[in-house]
């Protein structure tokens, strides 16, 4: 009742005058505290400093139901390590076109994930955050359509989606944020589920482009490749409208208080700087009255086949016949082989890490969870390891 | 009832309490409805009464009588059902059913809405309102 009149508040705030639709407003909140134990890497953003802003947020949505199966939906979040600078993270129209079909359009998240659409919603799931060596980029929030088909297929209820759009904005990619473009995103997700049981398949293409700009020795490597002509092995570099894919495979299980879960995936960008991709990850949990006790294992494996090496040349013949060196300097004999610098940037890409987590919720109130994480993370490229132990609180309204 | 009562607050400290819970219609609808067929209602898989009439379920906010609901008709907590609830509203998937205030609201509501469902502690049931079921 008390958020029916708020709701009512706000639409005469808003509009002036108060309007007969159904306006609901909800919210979901997130503080958490966390910290490294050592200081030789950071991990999930955070370092051997307390920190109660890195993976703190909060959200309102706002939805309206104007009648006639359409309605609309805003939902506005400001995350802590964005200074809580608010945002439109999702602003769409949905439209019944049955008991069964849904069609929206507007700004929404890309399924990819299992927990994508509601990666933020803490609540929702017995992590402070779900497994992040799988859930890289899960955050990405193209504008398009989709379509939600469910349905009954025996004693299994389906969902169906299929989903198009764009998106045009910051990607950490090759550093923290770099401007990326995915365009014509394609891709379906299909989750089946039975009584303890849910399974899960999604499939998305998009052609990628992501600016090398903001490293300046991507860029000096891909100048120097264009100054010798080597269009070839400069488009293998560059990420340039170039095919990418995602594939997600996952699996739920709820039985007696028991659980069991799983997601493994695949991320490839076809010939370009981005290393092959896959991950996984298995949690096992236990419910014990409002405690869920849990157990995660992830690995993160990106890196490119060997083939993809020693593909610039060391030497180049000129017009006139006679043969020069393909490096940085061609009149200094010394001067580091661009092959060289090539291999370097494609073996930088290269991923591989392992992270065990062990965990509590403890749901002390209706509407909000405690939680308790403590993660390891493996570095095995660099050869080191940190823990992050962090705290959440998280709540729904 | 008014041991029913004692006995729930004593019980609520400790361990569930064991009310029972009236799943309840409009005097006139004639559809049957299982416990199956009311945990697709409250969980939004089902928006329909078996005549096909666009069903108007409502719950309460928040009490034993919650608890009780979710955890006998619906086999989880009422965390769980919160959860549940918020991976869909805040994905555009779905809207739960309206939470009422009391379980006064919810037999008014749905004494005068011949397409309504809800829930009330089975010692509240009135003449103005169908059980199709306790749990």
């Amino acid at each position: 009742m008390k958020k029916r009149l708020i709701a009512v508040a706000l639409c005469c705030a808003i509009n002036g005058a108060a309007y007969g639709a159904d306006l609901r407003i909800n919210g979901f909140a997130s503080i958490v505290a966390g910290s490294t134990t050592d200081d030789n890497m950071s991990v999930f953003g955070y370092e051997d400093e307390i920190s109660f802003s890195n993976e703190s947020m909060f959200a309102l949505q706002v939805s309206s139901d104007l009648g006639n199966g359409i309605s609309a939906t805003a939902q506005i979040v400001a995350r802590g390590n964005e200074d809580y600078d608010a945002g439109f993270e999702w602003a769409y129209i949905s439209y019944d076109i049955n008991e069964h079909l849904r069609l929206s359009a507007g700004k929404m998240r890309l399924p990819l994930f299992r927990y994508s659409d509601f990666i933020e919603v803490g609540y929702a799931y017995r992590w402070v955050r779900p497994p992040t060596s799988v859930y890289s980029f899960a955050s990405t929030t193209p504008t398009g359509m989709s379509l939600l088909y469910t349905s009954q297929l025996g004693q299994w209820d389906s969902s169906l989606q299929f989903v198009y759009g764009r998106y045009e904005g910051k990607a950490s990619a090759i550093t923290d944020s770099d401007d990326s473009t995915l365009n014509d995103i394609t891709g379906f997700n299909w989750t089946m589920s039975r009584d303890w049981l849910t399974l899960r398949a999604s499939y998305v293409v998009a052609e990628t482009s992501i600016s090398l700009n903001n490293s300046a020795p991507l860029v000096g490597l891909s100048g120097a490749l264009q100054n010798y002509g080597l269009q070839e092995q400069l488009s293998q570099l560059v990420i340039d409208k170039d095919d990418g894919s995602f594939l997600g495979l996952g699996f739920a299980i709820d039985y007696n208080n028991f659980l069991l879960d799983g997601e493994y995936t695949e991320i490839e960008v076809d010939n370009s700087l981005l290393p092959e991709q896959s991950q996984y990850y298995i949690s096992a949990g236990y419910r014990l009255e409002d405690w869920t006790f849990h157990v995660t294992y992830e690995e993160n494996d990106d890196k490119h086949p060997s083939s993809r090496f020693n593909q610039v040349p060391t030497t180049i013949t000129l017009a006139n016949g006679s043969v020069v060196p393909v490096s940085t300097d061609p009149s200094n004999p010394n001067a580091p082989l661009i092959r060289d610098l090539m291999n370097g940037a494609l073996n930088a890409t290269r991923v591989n890490t392992n992270t065990m987590t062990i965990g509590a919720r403890y749901d002390f109130h209706p509407s909000a969870a405690f939680k308790i994480d403590w993660s390891r993370l493996d570095n095995d490229v660099i050869n080191q390891d940190n823990d992050v132990i962090a705290v959440a609180v998280d709540l729904v309204f | 009832m008014k041991n029913t009562i004692a006995t729930c607050i004593l019980l609520a400290a400790s361990a569930h309490c064991a009310a029972e819970v009236s799943v309840i219609v409009h005097p006139s609808n004639g559809n049957a409805l299982d416990k199956d067929s009311i945990a697709k209602i409250y969980l939004g898989k089902t928006k329909s009464f078996g005549d096909g009439t666009k069903v108007q379920a409502v719950g309460l906010n928040s009490g034993n009588v919650v608890d009780e609901f979710t955890s006998n008709v619906l086999g989880k907590s009422s965390s769980q059902y919160k959860a549940y609830w918020s991976k869909l509203i805040f994905t555009g998937k779905g809207t739960p059913p309206e939470g009422l205030d009391s379980e006064q609201a919810v037999l008014d509501f749905v004494a005068g809405n011949t397409d309504a469902i809800g829930y009330v502690d089975s010692g509240k049931v009135t003449g103005a309102v169908k059980v199709i079921g306790k749990f």
